[in-house]
């Protein structure tokens, strides 16, 4: 991961927080906001950001319902048991593996895939060793972290500080 | 999300509407941190009675083991099931705990879909009673099959025999329903614990406990709370909650086809599904106020888990009751209107067994069916009838003592489908009598004190209640309060 570059700094409130996030997107930089609980004003701030996690969903879940009906279509043709006169392979009873396989597969890989975009965007959108620890994020502060070129530190820094930020860290 | 707490900022505070439908949590008064810091407090060092309580559950564990050893060393002939009863007490346990379950996935998806908002101060509880009840359904057709080291021949997979499993068999349904049922329950409980795991860790950290932080670090995931992470989650998170919506549905609809797909009188009817979904629903609903009223006096959780949790919860137990009420008798109105002498038979057989006039006098005798029909009608159908008073629904241990009537009576319910129709298939020269072995009971109190642990182990150890939830629910902490949604 290369060395962070920028600006990161600890919120009290969220209009604060969502004010700082506009200006900075004004200023043609996409921050990266921290939160103790999902907030929709953050949504709003930063543009409406969208996930690619219902695809994997879906992908996976007719990936599920596929196997669901040619596993036992394949089972039943492989080992025949006439029963009944019945047919071999039987739309009706498949469809509750199906039906079942179709869940599991996408339950498995949403959590997967939520999981693994989490690692790709710890990578793409990288946070400072300090906003990582710093331990009341997680409790009741709000963080903003924005990546910039070194010109820009402080000027950021000022937006920040003006903005009511308890405490504004530069790291080069 | 319709919320009813609105910050006032004339007044200068939060105002709370209870009756317009919130749960009326005190975490709306709250601020972040005072949130954190009294769900955490929940996790402090227990006090003697916790472990005199754990103790007790322990020890009805240990039965349960000690019975399931004999069980297993003996065989399933050491049980009381024997031709023509092949399911006894074990399908009963097993299809009771399916019910209990429901009650968790109902709370934490199909109304976190329809945006109930008393539900953030039960639904992780009621998940975690979804993964435990599950858990423990689960080990009961594993031992009814006799010899359950031999389980793993259910799992489709190429082996020296060159056979497959059957399909098309309901039994084969009821693996996939259940195994998949376990699994989603499983993740879409972690999913909901892993920011709560990050809070645990970074207070532990703030705290000074490294060995916590070292514990708690793996189970968050690496969580931070950033905009990424939290946009992935909540998708991730609805996604999860469709998914299980409909598989609450279908699990209890596949377990009663075990029954209705046979030809058996008084299983073989289309009613089953919906029946056993709606008794799932009222039994899985009831054993989370039989647990979640003590516990609420124990760690004096009034402010959350508040009266109005409890009335909307028995709202729907007097719901599901009324369907299950109405299943019972639409049973007998199909059983006499088919015609069928067996359904007749049947239904005639569950509340009056050999009797052949209304009257207990002479040498007829009540059978075990009998006994589950009439518990199971009065404690389903009859005693939840109070609760259609508001002084009664507002009263927490009035329905606590109601909910524990109904445990006892959908168990009974469940041993009443099970056990009658067996006993009294087609031919009479065939009938049978069942009755439960001291090791069938035995495994049965262990079950529920396997449950009862765990259940004991989790509230001590996880957070009881979803912290981030509370914290979605309550107000944001605004430097401008007009500023506020």
């Amino acid at each position: 991961m290369s060395k962070f570059t920028g600006v990161w700094a600890i919120f009290e409130y969220l209009d604060e927080t969502t004010e700082t996030i506009e200006q900075v997107r004004k200023e043609g930089v996409q921050p990266t906001v921290i939160s103790p609980c999902p907030r929709h004003e953050i949504d709003h701030a930063l543009g409406e950001p969208t996930t690619i996690v219902p695809w994997i969903a879906l992908a996976f879940g007719a990936l599920g319902c596929f196997i669901g009906y040619s596993l036992p279509a394949w089972t039943a043709s492989d080992w025949v048991l006439p029963v009944s006169g019945k047919p071999i392979v039987a739309i009706p009873p498949f469809t509750i593996i199906g039906f079942e396989l179709t869940i599991l597969f996408a339950a498995i890989h949403t959590l997967a895939g939520l999981a693994l975009l989490g690692i790709i965007d710890s990578f793409r959108f990288p946070i400072p060793k300090g906003a990582k620890d710093y331990p009341r994020f997680q409790r009741d502060r709000f963080g903003v972290v924005v990546r910039c070129e070194e010109s820009k530190l402080e000027e950021f820094e000022n937006l920040m500080k003006k903005n009511g930020a308890e405490e504004v860290h530069v790291e080069k | 999300m319709g919320t009813t707490a609105e910050y006032n900022a004339t007044a200068g505070k939060v105002v709370i509407d209870e009756h317009q439908g919130h749960p009326g949590i005190k975490a709306t008064t709250l601020d972040y941190g005072q949130i954190n810091d009294e769900m955490l407090a929940m996790l402090d060092k227990p006090r003697p009675s916790y472990y005199l309580l754990l103790l007790g559950f322990l020890m009805a564990l240990g039965l349960g083991a000690l019975s399931l050893a004999i069980q297993v060393d003996v065989g399933i002939g050491y049980s009381g099931i024997s031709h023509p009863i092949a399911w006894g007490f074990y399908i009963t346990n097993f299809v009771f705990w399916i019910g209990i379950g429901h009650a968790g996935t109902l709370i934490s998806a199909v109304f976190y879909l329809t945006r109930a908002p008393w539900r953030t101060a039960i639904y992780r509880s009621a998940e975690a009673m979804t993964v435990f009840a599950v858990m423990t359904a689960g080990l009961f057709p594993l031992l009814h099959t006799g010899r359950p080291w031999l389980a793993y021949w259910l799992i489709p997979y190429p082996n020296e025999r060159m056979l497959w499993v059957n399909f098309k068999s309901p039994l084969v349904w009821d693996v996939f329903a259940v195994t998949t049922y376990m699994s989603v329950s499983i993740m879409f409980f972690m999913l909901g614990l892993i920011p709560d795991m990050a809070i645990l860790r970074d207070e532990a950290i703030r705290k000074g406990k490294k060995l916590k932080a070292l514990i708690y670090a793996p189970m968050a995931l690496a969580w931070r709370g950033t905009n990424h992470q939290w946009i992935h989650y909540m998708r991730g998170y609805l996604i999860f909650a469709a998914l299980a919506t409909p598989l609450v549905f279908s699990v209890h609809s596949i377990v009663s086809w075990d029954f209705a797909m046979s030809s058996v009188p008084g299983w073989h009817t289309t009613i089953f599904a919906p029946y056993f979904v709606a008794g799932a629903i009222f039994s899985g609903l009831s054993m989370v106020m039989t647990v979640l009223i003590p516990m609420r006096a124990v760690f004096g959780l009034q402010d959350y888990i508040t009266n109005h949790v409890i009335q909307s919860v028995s709202k729907m137990i007097i719901f599901t009751s009324m369907i299950v009420g109405y299943a019972y008798a639409s049973e007998f109105f199909i059983g006499y209107y088919s015609g069928s002498p067996f359904e007749r038979a049947i239904f005639y057989y569950r509340p009056f067994g050999e009797m052949e006039s209304w009257t207990l006098l002479g040498e007829n005798q009540i059978n075990f069916p009998q006994i589950a029909f009439w518990l199971m009608v009065f404690c389903n159908v009859i005693a939840p009838i109070p609760l259609w008073r508001w002084k009664i629904r507002n009263n927490a241990l009035a329905v606590w003592i109601i909910t524990i009537f109904v445990n006892i009576g959908m168990w009974f319910e469940r041993f009443n489908i099970v056990g009658s129709s067996l006993q009294h298939e087609y031919d009479p020269a065939a009938w049978g009598e069942y009755w439960p072995t001291v090791v069938e009971v035995g495994i049965t109190v262990g079950s529920f004190g396997f449950f009862f642990t765990l259940f004991t182990l989790f509230a001590k150890s996880l957070p009881p209640m979803a912290i981030m939830e509370l914290k979605e629910a309550t107000n944001p902490p605004m430097r401008n309060a007009a500023k506020g949604h």
